[in-house]
């Protein structure tokens, strides 16, 4: 009764990634996305946050297509910090973090086309939305993306099983 | 003439001076910015992993398609998607919890497999636990991770009560 998934779970669970790593991207993202807002509203610069919003929204889609694993600030944690720190004291499965990149990609990319087909503020709005997500995940360590997938399975867009994941 | 020409080149500065900040401003909108995901934070803190009591509402294993019956004296039921990080740590934090001599279990319910169960239980954020007595009725229900010993708590009471009523 306790779960007939657990099995297959706790072996994803060895392989998995340490719960660290997303936090210390979402920190480099959040303070990025930040960035991008402050461009967006002050005189003269819009154009450079519309830029700096559609690189952030191509590493959202990097992390979201290759796995957060592979996310360059991944790779920089795994390189630069891991090595300082002490082992994590349990890993997690790198699906809820990997799917939150695709949320991060959507609203910004969104953003991005939006300011571009002239809609005024899109850029700051969506960096604006995703800098309070990702501000969340790296500073309590909540995924609003994770919680996203919820709505869409309420909404009767999404409602994959565990076994198609 | 001239003025024609100047004319709206004049408009479009207007345009663009409506939409632009002097950079004192915008630090300060992105300050409150800062703040407001802070408030969203510790206001998100401070309400998750609550144990509050609830509807007592009567659920079966079949109505959430358990393959397994109810706990004899409790029931912790925990619903959770495959995008959930929070919910294996809840897991991890639950599973000890149960315990068969005592007749207390612990089932995960994948609201993916069952989207259904979430309009029903009105269920907005995973991991939600609901603990159930023996007769299946909600006596609590848990947004967000909770701590074990609060748990424990709240078991321990639904427990006694049975052996009360018993």
């Amino acid at each position: 009764m306790s779960s007939p998934e657990t099995p297959t779970r706790s072996t994803k669970d060895q392989q998995g990634i340490d719960p660290r790593a997303p936090r210390f991207g979402a920190g480099i993202t959040a303070a990025l996305l930040l960035l991008t807002v402050f461009l967006g509203l002050a005189e003269g610069t819009a154009p450079v946050a519309t830029v700096l919003l559609a690189a952030l929204a191509l590493l959202f889609l990097w992390g979201a297509a290759a796995g957060i694993r592979r996310h360059p600030w991944g790779v920089l944690y795994r390189t630069l910090i891991r090595p300082r720190l002490k082992p994590p004291a349990h890993r997690e499965d790198p699906t809820p973090p990997t799917f939150a990149q695709g949320v991060g990609f959507v609203i910004t990319a969104l953003g991005v086309v939006l300011q571009l087909l002239g809609v005024p503020y899109a850029v700051v709005v969506g960096a604006a939305l995703a800098f309070v997500a990702a501000f969340l995940n790296a500073v309590f360590g909540y995924c609003l993306g994770c919680q996203l997938y919820l709505v869409l399975v309420r909404t009767g867009i999404g409602g994959r099983g565990r076994a198609e994941a | 003439m001239s003025r024609c020409v100047t004319e709206p080149r004049r408009g479009r500065a207007a345009h663009s001076v409506a939409f632009a900040m002097n950079p004192l401003t915008a630090l300060v909108v992105i300050a409150a910015l800062v703040a407001v995901a802070t408030l969203i934070g510790v206001l998100g803190r401070v309400r998750s992993g609550r144990v509050r009591h609830a509807s007592g509402k009567r659920l079966t294993a079949e109505l959430l398609g358990l393959d397994a019956p109810l706990g004899a004296s409790a029931t912790i039921v925990q619903f959770s998607t495959v995008y959930c990080g929070p919910c294996r740590v809840a897991e991890r934090i639950l599973t000890p919890l149960a315990s068969e001599p005592r007749g207390v279990r612990y089932a995960d319910v994948d609201l993916g497999r069952r989207p259904q169960l979430a309009g029903r239980l009105g269920i907005v954020q995973t991991p939600t636990i609901l603990l159930l007595d023996a007769a299946g009725r909600i006596a609590s229900r848990i947004v967000g991770v909770p701590r074990a010993a609060d748990v424990a708590a709240r078991i321990e009471e639904l427990t006694e009560e049975d052996h009360v009523v018993a």
